[in-house]
């Protein structure tokens, strides 16, 4: 099969790699590329994979101008940690696919300060936790993007859409604002979850704390305790912030742990919830159907698990299809 | 069927395969600069991350005459001349079956294995066993993996490669700033990318052809092929 080593290739695809990161091939050079192609199946293989490294490496630039490889230890980086979290702009977010990737830096490498906001966001069906160099803990749910921007008298952070739970390290010098359309919540020293969707008002849910709120909808700045919520409802009417049973905070923010819990839910209202979650969609073919109940604690990526336990507990029929789940009689 | 036969009824769709290949070859070739990049950066995102663990399911299938080098560039080059790659929805069971694909018409061409073994291996179920914790890292760690790979590079090949990756300079403004050649510069960036394909694609592991180029200075050493097995 071979008349050449695969090492001998690889060196060759190398060479091949390197003057594509070079410069555009001039027409002879590309003539010579595929010549030397033609020669033997394996060679544009090997090509291709250091042309895709080559590709890949460019997101090194979010390792930023801070970068020492002399110091750079991977050992050094977690969650809790609290060294300053670097990201790409948005830009070269949407470039990579739209999920943010974030790096951490230790030893000689000096904290900087920042000079733009960072951002940090969650594709479909991906929790992910974010510690902030005041020690606040941002956890974000499912398709969710926010803005950090840390201030000498505030802390911002944008909500552009999606859920995120703030878990908020005290700062009396430095309140907390959160950000979400026309609303935002400020907080001391607190716990809490901001809900943006689109084609809904803004919500927000607290669990430890105090927190203000302000909105176009009401007048003044409304406080909410612990146990608290409210929704945002449009201009003009006014919010009033409703208590919420310790037990259905926990419930809706069960998602933090990667699961959804229901009580009492409507199969309707259910399939909704599952569709932020996943591409996999729960579809209620009798309508009388979606008006039963379910309740339990289930996988927020795993629609159909849910649909069978559904099936199971309703006495109906799942049924699995490409992208899809049939729940009937 | 005689053996005769057999022999020629494996044979000719190998032919005809190989024809296919050399045909496809030329058509990525007449695409512009741009698909072929889009190639490479599906890639680099579906491909590229879960081939140590196709390394590690090639291990447990050796074949006689085949390396695991040769198996995976023939499986990169057949990834790059599909003709699209939209429909795949598991890019990285795909990846296995085309490379098993390969053991499959290499031992057909080799005609080393009796008939019997090679049924056998046709049959072999295809299933994917579970994805190592490679497969399944998530993004912010990837960042953090590739900060440590080209930590390792060599002293001067690193230099370069971080004032044209991490910088984001030219190669050309590279050797301006190094007081080097851009040929130089333009070689020590494919031994850099040599080094980082084996660094994340390799589990770590650096080719020693690769770490003998560096002392004595020139790519493409003609590496004896028993030194290059650890």
């Amino acid at each position: 099969m071979q008349r050449e080593t695969s090492d001998e290739i690889e060196a060759a695809a190398a060479r091949w790699a390197a003057r594509f990161d070079r410069a555009p091939l001039s027409a002879d050079d590309e003539e010579r590329f595929v010549r030397w192609k033609a020669g033997d199946s394996r060679r544009l293989g090997a090509f291709m994979r250091l042309r895709a490294v080559a590709l890949y490496s460019e997101r090194a630039q979010a390792l930023g101008p801070g970068f020492d490889p002399e110091t750079f230890d991977l050992g050094t980086c977690g969650r809790g940690d609290h060294v300053p979290e670097r990201s790409l702009s948005r830009r070269q977010l949407m470039w990579l696919g739209g999920s943010a990737i974030a790096a951490c830096a230790v030893g000689t490498v000096a904290m900087e300060r920042v000079l733009r906001d960072k951002t940090y966001s969650t594709h479909l069906g991906e929790v992910r936790v974010v510690t902030l160099e005041d020690g606040s803990v941002i956890t974000l749910n499912t398709s969710s993007a926010i803005r950090v921007r840390f201030e000498t008298d505030r802390r911002v952070v944008v909500l552009d859409e999606g859920e995120a739970l703030f878990d908020v390290a005290k700062d009396r010098a430095r309140p907390f604002i959160v950000e979400a359309g026309a609303t935002a919540v400020r907080a001391v020293g607190t716990s809490f979850a901001v809900k943006r969707l689109a084609a809904a008002p803004v919500e927000v849910l607290v669990r430890e704390g105090v927190v203000e709120v302000t909105s176009p909808a009401a007048t003044q700045p409304t406080r909410l305790n612990a146990n608290m919520r409210m929704v945002a409802t449009g201009h003009g009417n006014r919010a009033r912030p409703t208590s919420v049973a310790a037990e259905a905070v926990v419930r809706e923010t069960a998602w933090q742990e990667g699961r959804i819990a229901f009580e009492g839910e409507t199969l309707d209202n259910a399939a909704k919830v599952f569709e932020r979650y996943s591409d996999t969609r729960i579809i209620i073919e009798d309508p009388s159907i979606g008006n039963e109940e379910i309740t339990g604690l289930f996988a927020a990526n795993d629609p159909v698990s849910f649909a069978r336990a559904a099936a199971a507990s309703l006495d109906l029929k799942a049924t699995v299809g490409p992208g899809e789940v049939r729940l009937a009689r | 069927m005689s053996s005769r036969e057999q022999e020629r009824a494996i044979s000719e769709p190998i032919r005809n395969f190989t024809a296919t290949l050399v045909n496809r070859s030329h058509s990525i070739f007449t695409d512009p600069m741009q698909s072929r990049d889009e190639r490479a950066i599906w890639l680099a995102r579906n491909v590229l991350p879960h081939e140590a663990s196709l390394r590690a399911w090639l291990t447990k299938r050796p074949v006689a005459g085949l390396e695991i080098d040769d198996i995976i560039q023939e499986t990169y080059a057949r990834l790059s001349t599909l003709a699209s790659v939209e429909g795949i929805r598991d890019p990285r069971s795909y990846m296995f079956r085309t490379a098993h694909s390969v053991l499959v018409t290499f031992i057909r061409k080799s005609r080393v294995i009796s008939i019997r073994a090679f049924a056998q291996f046709e049959e072999e179920a295809l299933v994917d066993d579970e994805p190592g914790p490679e497969a399944i890292a998530i993004d912010r760690d990837e960042l953090t993996r590739l900060g440590r790979a080209i930590a390792e590079l060599p002293p001067r090949i690193r230099e370069v490669f971080v004032l044209r990756r991490v910088e984001g300079l030219s190669q050309r403004e590279v050797a301006e700033r190094l007081g080097l050649s851009e040929n130089t510069v333009e070689k020590h960036m494919g031994g850099g990318l040599r080094r980082l394909a084996d660094f994340l694609a390799n589990g770590g592991r650096v080719a020693h052809a690769a770490s003998r180029d560096e002392t004595r200075g020139e790519e493409g050493a003609h590496a004896a092929r028993d030194k290059r097995r650890d």
